[in-house]
């Protein structure tokens, strides 16, 4: 590109405007790393729960989601080396971040005030994870997680309507769908 | 009447920069260059303009060893970016 103006009319310039806008736009990055940690956290986590539940009598089968701990610590530090590493920054990147970081504010008191909703806790995180996973899908341009999206959404409706045990397998089932096959994919074309 | 365009955005390089940086929270020298097709040492004379004009911020530092060069648009480099828009909008009405 020069630097030249004499030539540019009122038309080129806002093709090139619009042009580079939509280069921007489109540098959207992505870290197919927090979707794979989350993904077999939470599915390991469901799993345990179910496994627990069905074939032993352990009084506590929830202690299991404490795996959530180091998993929000690795994701932590994660992110605060990508902040250091990473200097180009869109809009788009800081919405995908927030709308992950919200769900993060937003899960807790869902877990605390469970026993308001009558302990409907895991298909309620469902219907709000699915939020998050389909814009993410739409931000990235990438099919799989929208159907991600739509499989958390699903899986969520499903959840309602069964009981305790069985909402730990569509927890998984959700979590396989929604995260762990989109994010291998993703990092299939990554690579 | 028409309103003359800034002629420090009016420049094809000049307008590229800030054409990204709108979109951007910041920016790296090199993904200016990349995605401008410019000259290392064309951009970095057009960068200092706009900084000089208050439109834009240069933060210089490293990246481990490496020099590192972030750019970000200012507010007056965004006024001064909607005005430059809406003066062209009324260009091409015309």
């Amino acid at each position: 590109m020069k630097d030249e103006n004499k030539d540019l009319s009122a038309e080129q310039s806002l093709a090139l405007i619009s042009g580079m806008i939509r280069q921007a736009q489109g540098n959207v990055s992505y870290s197919t790393k927090y979707i794979l940690l989350w993904g077999w956290c939470i599915a390991l986590a469901n799993l345990g729960m179910y496994g627990l539940m069905k074939f032993s009598t352990y009084p506590h089968p929830y202690v299991v989601w404490l795996i959530t701990i180091p998993a929000t610590i690795v994701s932590i530090i994660y992110g605060i080396k990508e902040g250091k590493e990473k200097i180009t920054h869109s809009h788009l990147d800081k919405i995908t971040m927030w709308l992950w970081l919200s769900l993060f504010f937003i899960i807790p008191p869902v877990i605390t005030f469970g026993y308001k909703i009558n302990f409907q806790i895991n298909p309620v995180i469902l219907l709000l994870t699915a939020f998050p996973t389909f814009i993410t899908g739409i931000i990235l341009r990438f099919k799989p997680l929208l159907v991600g999206g739509i499989c958390f959404w699903a899986c969520s409706i499903i959840c309602f309507m069964v009981d305790a045990q069985t909402q730990m397998l569509l927890g998984a089932l959700a979590v396989i769908t929604g995260y762990l096959i989109p994010g291998y994919l993703l990092k299939r074309i990554k690579v | 009447m028409f309103k003359e365009l800034d002629p420090l955005l009016h420049s094809q390089l000049r307008l590229g920069v800030m054409s990204l940086l709108i979109s951007m929270e910041a920016a790296e020298f090199t993904f200016l260059k990349e995605k401008t097709n410019s000259t290392a040492g064309n951009l970095s004379v057009q960068l200092d303009k706009l900084s000089e004009a208050g439109y834009i911020t240069i933060e210089k530092s490293f990246k481990g060893k490496k020099p590192l060069t972030t750019c970000k648009i200012t507010r007056k480099g965004i006024k001064a970016f909607e005005e430059y828009v809406n003066n062209l909008k009324d260009y091409i009405k015309k």
